[in-house]
Parts: structure tokens; sequence; C-alpha cells
């Protein structure tokens, strides 16, 4: 029993790390259409915030709001600057992507090394909950991790601006002509995204290594809940994660890590063929 | 505010549709243009609105050049557009629809109630459940719930019943009286002849008559243009 019990909460904390890691891609992918393989590097960049606010002697509570406000500031400049000018061809952006992936990577490696750095854990030891004990910094993530994506969720369903994105997602030349601004909401859709992923990589610095090579390992993550929650659904990312975390916690417990990470890609692929959504996604 | 073409060509891709169409429309009037399927009516209020991009010409608002200024804009500036097509959001509510034109919550009655029983008191109900008229409805009711001066209707009465085709010309006529300027674009002559001051007719991208509300055998014509 306290053996289920354990498997349980390592599910819940993975749903939640998954949600969050997730949150900004579905956004980005499900308001503009775009693929955005560089988002893995955002999550690692937010571990750098982290990194930096602990190494100049700060909480490590303040490294989330400000992981947020750089990767926000980060997120609308790239808008700007790169994805405005090709956001309606998919193709292109997915190698634009692909592209600034490297250079935030490349970028990173020249003023932090590639020196693995970490962050102390802030809330050490464990808790002994449901008879289990389970370390007591994984409990504040789920909580942290599901007020930030209720709040962004909500944020997007019950406000004008979600009211607007919503009319962009369903059809965007019809939401230009009743007056919404489409450049604006893009602008704001794209920096929240990448601050949501942000504060998912100040929130999960304690719990690994940081290094320039650590966004790649949640993109494809993200991509499989995004994948299996529904692309134009932002409640379907937490909808994904529950059933990624469901499917990869059960098949470790039974079997490996290797078993869950192909049981994950097959339950991506079913869906990408019952669902018949094309690569260029929703919004299109 | 007035709203002009002047010499408006458009098309898709390297098709032409608009030879070069000029007309204009004035705050307190209601211009019908009038033209076969095919004619390019279509054509003409997705180029004004500015989702298609004008190859040539001139479009004015209030006297400034917006030729080549974004949709969203374009409305901000004054203009809406009620699509024969696509015209509302249905995956989205009613009030979610009368809300994306502007219209706070409190003002969704009153404005649904315009047309009569059939709108009332859904607000909650999703657009894309509606029959296809009450959605033509819904279109026309947002359009006319912005605070646009100029309103551009293509084809509002296409798939409604007849009742409902007075409740949208009383609409109209209220907006007129308001001091807005509507561009009705319409192939079936009935409404337009009830509520139009001036009449455009199009054919193959180009205008091929114009006409004054009253003027003898108008209606004739205009009918003999469409069946031709």
């Amino acid at each position: 029993m306290d053996a289920l019990t354990l498997e349980l909460l390592n599910g819940l904390s993975l749903f939640a790390t998954l949600a969050i890691v997730a949150l900004g891609l579905g956004i980005v992918f499900g308001l503009m259409g775009i693929i955005n393989l560089a988002h893995g590097e955002f999550v690692m960049i937010g571990a750098y915030v982290a990194y930096v606010t602990h190494a100049n002697g700060l909480s490590h509570w303040l490294s989330l709001p400000l992981a947020a406000v750089v990767l926000f500031v980060l997120g609308a400049c790239i808008e700007v600057g790169l994805i405005r000018r090709i956001h309606r061809r998919p193709e292109v952006t997915i190698l634009a992507t692909f592209g600034l992936s490297i250079c935030l990577r490349q970028a990173v490696e020249l003023i932090f090394t590639r020196e693995f750095r970490g962050v102390p854990n802030p809330v050490p030891g464990a808790t002994r909950a449901f008879g289990v004990l389970f370390p007591t910094y994984r409990y504040v993530l789920i909580g942290i991790a599901v007020v930030v994506v209720v709040v962004t969720l909500l944020a997007f369903t019950r406000s004008r601006f979600g009211l607007t994105v919503r009319a962009i997602v369903a059809d965007r030349d019809l939401a230009d002509a009743c007056g919404v601004r489409t450049g604006i909401a893009n602008f704001c859709a794209f920096g929240i995204g990448a601050a949501t992923a942000g504060v998912a990589g100040a929130l999960v610095a304690p719990l690994g290594a940081i290094e320039p090579q650590a966004g790649l390992a949640y993109l494809p993550g993200a991509f499989l809940v995004v994948i299996v929650g529904g692309f134009n659904r932002l409640w379907g990312v937490i909808a994904g994660a529950l059933v990624v975390a469901a499917v990869q916690t059960g098949v470790i417990h039974f079997y490996d890590a290797v078993w869950a990470q192909i049981a994950s890609l097959a339950l991506a692929v079913l869906m990408l063929q019952l669902r018949r959504v094309p690569v260029e996604g929703a919004a299109a | 505010m007035r709203f002009e073409a002047r010499g408006l060509r458009s098309g898709y891709g390297s098709v032409p549709v608009l030879h070069g169409v000029s007309f204009c429309v004035a705050q307190g009037e209601i211009v019908a243009l009038v033209g076969r399927n095919g004619a390019g009516k279509t054509t003409l209020v997705k180029t004004m609105i500015g989702l298609l991009r004008a190859t040539g010409g001139q479009i004015r608002l209030g006297g400034s050049d917006i030729t080549r200024v974004p949709p969203s804009r374009r409305v901000r500036a004054g203009l809406r557009a009620a699509f024969q097509e696509r015209s509302l959001f249905s995956q989205l509510s009613v009030g979610d629809n009368l809300r994306l034109s502007g219209l706070p919550a409190p003002e969704h009655g009153r404005v649904l109630a315009m047309f009569g029983e059939s709108l009332a008191g859904r607000e909650a109900q999703r657009a894309g459940t509606l029959s296809g008229g009450e959605q033509k409805m819904l279109a026309a009711a947002s359009a006319l719930a912005s605070t646009a001066s100029i309103l551009l209707m293509d084809e509002p009465t296409e798939g409604l019943q007849p009742s409902n085709v007075e409740l949208l010309g009383d609409a109209l006529a209220v907006a007129r009286q308001q001091g807005r300027g509507v561009l009705l674009v319409e192939q079936h002559l009935a409404l337009a002849l009830r509520l139009a001051d001036r009449f455009i007719v199009l054919e193959k991208g180009e205008i091929v008559d114009t006409g004054t509300a009253g003027e003898a055998g108008l209606a004739d014509r205009l009918s003999g243009r469409l069946a031709l």
C-alpha cells in the first residue's frame, strides 16, 4: 500500500512538472499555431535565473517572479524580432525556432560555460503524509505548479484577453476583421508562454543539474502533453499532463523508464492518428 | 465620416476580380450594392475591410487613406463588416460574439431583442448550435452592436425567413437614423429597394450602373441587370 501511495505521489509530482512545462508550449501552439522548438531553452534559462538569484544571495522564491519577468521580456523580444515575421509559415517557424534553440544554448554557454550549476533545495527534508515519506519540496512544487497552471488557464478563459485569444484560435481573420488586435495578442501570448516556461525552469532548478543542454530534456515531454491533451484547448494541457504522467508512472512501476518513454510515444502517435490534426496546428 | 473606394483593384493571387471600382458611402445613408453571383461583391467587402490586399486604387475613411492599414485598425477607425460566410465565432457563445463587438453584457438583451424572440435569452448558447438563419441574425446583430460609423453588410438576408428580413431591415433603418452609413450587399432586390438611398450594380468586377431611390424605372432596370 505504501509503495502504491509513493507511486501516486511520484505521478502527481510528474504531472505538476509536465503541466507547468507544457503550459507555455500549449499557449504558443494553440493560439499562434507555432511549434516552438526553443521552448526547452526557455525552461533552461528559467533555471539559470534561479541559479543567478541564488548566487547573489537572494531567496529562491524570488527567482520565480524574476524568471517570469525575464522570460516574458525575452519571449516578447523574440516575438517582435523573429516570430512576427514568419508566424503564418509553420514550416519556417519550425526551422527558425530550432535555430533559435541552438543560439540560446550557445549564448548561455558563452555566459555560464558548460559547467554544471546547482541550486540548493530551499525546503530540504521529507514530510510524512498518507503513511509515506516524500520530499517536502516536491509537495511545494506540486502546489505552486497547480496554482500557476490554474491561474494562467483562468486568465485565458475568463478574462477579456482570454476571449480575444479564443476568438483568434477560432478564426484569426474574422478576429482581425472584428477589431481584435491579433498582433498584440500574439505578443502577449508568446511572452506569457515563455514566462510560464521560465517559472517552470526556476521551480525545477533545485531538483537537478543546471547546464546549457538541460532544456533538451523538457521539450519531448512538453510536446507529448500537448499532443495527448489536444491542440486548441488549453485545459487539454492538464488532461494531457495527467494522462502522460499516469502512463509513465504506471509503466515505470511495472517495467522501466525506457518502456515508459515508448508507451508515451505510442500514446502520442495514437492520439495524432485519432485526431488527424495537421502538423501546422489548430490555430492555423 | 465618409467611406470611399477610388479605382479599387483586387483579386485572388494572380486572378484579378475587381477592375477599378469607385463609389462612396456617406454617414446616414444606405447604399445597396447589387450584382449576380461572381460579380465580385464579396471580394469588394473583403478588400474594403482589409482581408484581401488591394492591388490598386485607394480606400479612404473619413479623409484618411486606409488602403494599407490592417483590418483591426480599420475597425477601430469606424468600419465594420458582417460577412456572407464565416460571419461569427461558432465555438464561442452568443454573448461572447457580442462582447467581441464591444457590447457590454447588460446590453446584450436589448440588441438581441431587435431581432424578435428567436435570439432572446440565448446569450449562453454556443453560436455554432444556432440555425443558419439565427447565425445570420447574430452576425448582423454583432455588426450593428458595434460603434462603427460605416457598416458593410454582405448578403445579410441570405437564408432568413421573411419576418426576420423585415426585422433586419428595421434594424438597418435605425442604424441610418443614428447617422451611420451602410453598404448593403444584396442579390435580392426587395430589401434593397425598400431601404437604400442609392444603388450600385457590380458586374464582372466593374460598376456598370448606378441609381438613386425614387428614380423612375429603377426597379425594372435593376431587375433586368440581375436577370441577365
